[in-house]
């Protein structure tokens, strides 16, 4: 059973803005917030919903970046033809994110602020070079997902600062995305990516507390090996912790063998 | 202040919403669940919760078209919104195509399950007429049946999706 709270539908960001404190929180698909407050994790005292605010739902490019709203759903994300012509393994990612109905409520946006460690948008995003837009009434703040994950469910973002969108630098690279997932959640998910400038990135999540990343000037200089002795995984339902770093050599390989091959 | 519909100081939100065709309006307590409110206010039993952690899929709704876990939906989120359930399916007396393949292909056993597959199915056939067995499964695979195999339930959803196209079998 829910906690009781108070539920405000604010028109736009400015509005979202004036309501956000430590106890009244950004409510967007629900999928992670509301169970946190079904076991009784997170008791905020008011909700602040974002779904209709149509301008945190859009979906852009510009000359330097795609911009995507972070109350895009991973459906609308996955449909949405910008990034079906500018960034097919987004498209991808996304349609493998949890189940249709994660995916139809669930926000890219969300998925960041969570900071759940066993997410594939982390990893993606941080291959991408991707930045996240914060808003508060104190102004604008552009970081690096480097900068805003900080660890597992904690971001730098302040309990006054809203997630505005999510930007792509264009061209977007190209390459692979891999991962086991026999729960619901990713146990461990790899991108291997060409940047624009070339660079060969491999980026390890879910089975890191923050995604772990790797790059070099070609895919031999990526050392799975090497990225195996750097993780340090827990035993749990989906996996020993050995098991874990065995199936992470085997995704980092997996993963370069596709994008060595140029796939999406 | 936020808009005047939504609004509330309190621990209630106002909603006018349509179940099923059906006009509704009223007063939700905020942290009543789609799937409470459907089943305690409406009366409304065909939708079943179980998991309650967005896996299992029995609580399978459609809000506006789109598939939503009811029981980890709130109810206030409906308002001036569209929600479909398994009640909504039949027209009178006759059975929906995606009910009637599911009969046929004994696509169900105790039928816990039947609800959410069939609002599951219902969603993925209005965005994809013509599936492949591949993206059934694929979209099916939120849902969970302990009895039949799935088997029957691929086969039943193929054989609606044909029926509505107009391709139909019987
Ligand atoms: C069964 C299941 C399977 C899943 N499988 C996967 C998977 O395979 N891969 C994967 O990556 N993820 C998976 N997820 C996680 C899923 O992606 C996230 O649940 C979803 O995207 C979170 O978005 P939301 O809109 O529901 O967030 P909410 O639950 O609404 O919010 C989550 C948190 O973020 C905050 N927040 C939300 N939006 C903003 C914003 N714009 N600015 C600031 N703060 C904000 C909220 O206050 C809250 O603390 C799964 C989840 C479930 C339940």
């Amino acid at each position: 059973m829910l906690p009781e709270f108070t539920l405000s539908r604010p028109a736009d960001i400015d509005e979202v803005l004036r309501e956000l404190n430590a106890d009244v929180v950004p409510y967007a698909g629900g999928t992670e917030l509301l169970l946190a407050m079904k076991m009784g994790l997170l008791v905020p005292s008011g909700l602040v919903d974002l779904k209709r605010i149509p301008a945190l739902r859009e979906i852009s490019a510009s000359e330097s970046a795609i911009v995507i709203g972070a109350g895009a759903t991973h459906d609308e994300v996955a449909r949405h033809e910008l990034i079906q012509a500018h960034a097919p393994l987004l498209v991808q990612v996304e349609q493998n994110v949890g189940n249709a109905r994660v995916r139809s409520q669930g926000t890219i946006g969300g998925n960041l602020c969570f900071a759940e460690p066993r997410s594939d948008l982390l990893a993606l995003l941080a291959a991408f070079d991707a930045t996240v837009l914060l808003r508060s009434v104190r102004g604008d703040r552009t970081l690096a997902m480097a900068e805003f994950v900080l660890g597992p469910y904690w971001t730098d973002r302040a309990e006054d600062e809203l997630l505005v969108s999510v930007a792509i630098p264009r061209p977007c690279p190209t390459g692979a995305y891999v991962k086991l997932q026999v729960t619901e959640r990713p146990t461990v998910g790899v991108a291997a990516v060409r940047t624009a400038a070339g660079r060969c990135r491999v980026v390890v999540g879910s089975v890191t507390e923050v995604p772990l990343v790797v790059a070099g000037a070609s895919w031999d200089d990526i050392d799975a090996d090497g990225i195996v002795a750097q993780v340090e995984p827990v035993s749990d339902i989906a996996g020993s912790a050995e098991y874990k770093k065995h199936i992470t050599g085997v995704y980092v390989r997996r993963a370069v063998a596709l994008a060595r091959d140029g796939a999406v | 202040m936020s808009s005047a519909t939504g609004s509330a100081a309190g621990s209630t939100s106002e909603i006018a919403t349509t179940v099923n065709g059906a006009a509704y309006r009223g007063s939700v307590a905020n942290r009543t669940t789609l799937a409470a409110y459907l089943r305690d206010e409406l009366g409304l039993k065909g939708t079943k919760v179980s998991c309650e952690l967005q896996v299992c899929g029995v609580c399978s709704v459609l809000v506006d078209g789109r598939p939503v876990s009811s029981c980890t939906y709130l109810a206030a989120d409906i308002d001036g919104r569209t929600v479909e359930t398994v009640e909504g399916l039949a027209t009178g007396e006759r059975m929906h195509e995606l009910q009637r393949a599911f009969v046929r292909n004994f696509a169900l056993q105790c039928g816990f399950c039947t609800p959410g597959f069939l609002m599951m199915s219902k969603a993925l056939l209005e965005r994809n007429p013509d599936p492949t067995e591949d993206e059934i499964r694929e979209y099916l695979d939120g849902n969970i049946c302990r009895c039949t195999g799935y088997q029957p339930i691929i086969a039943a959803v193929l054989e609606a999706a044909a029926e509505l196209r107009g391709v139909g079998v019987d």
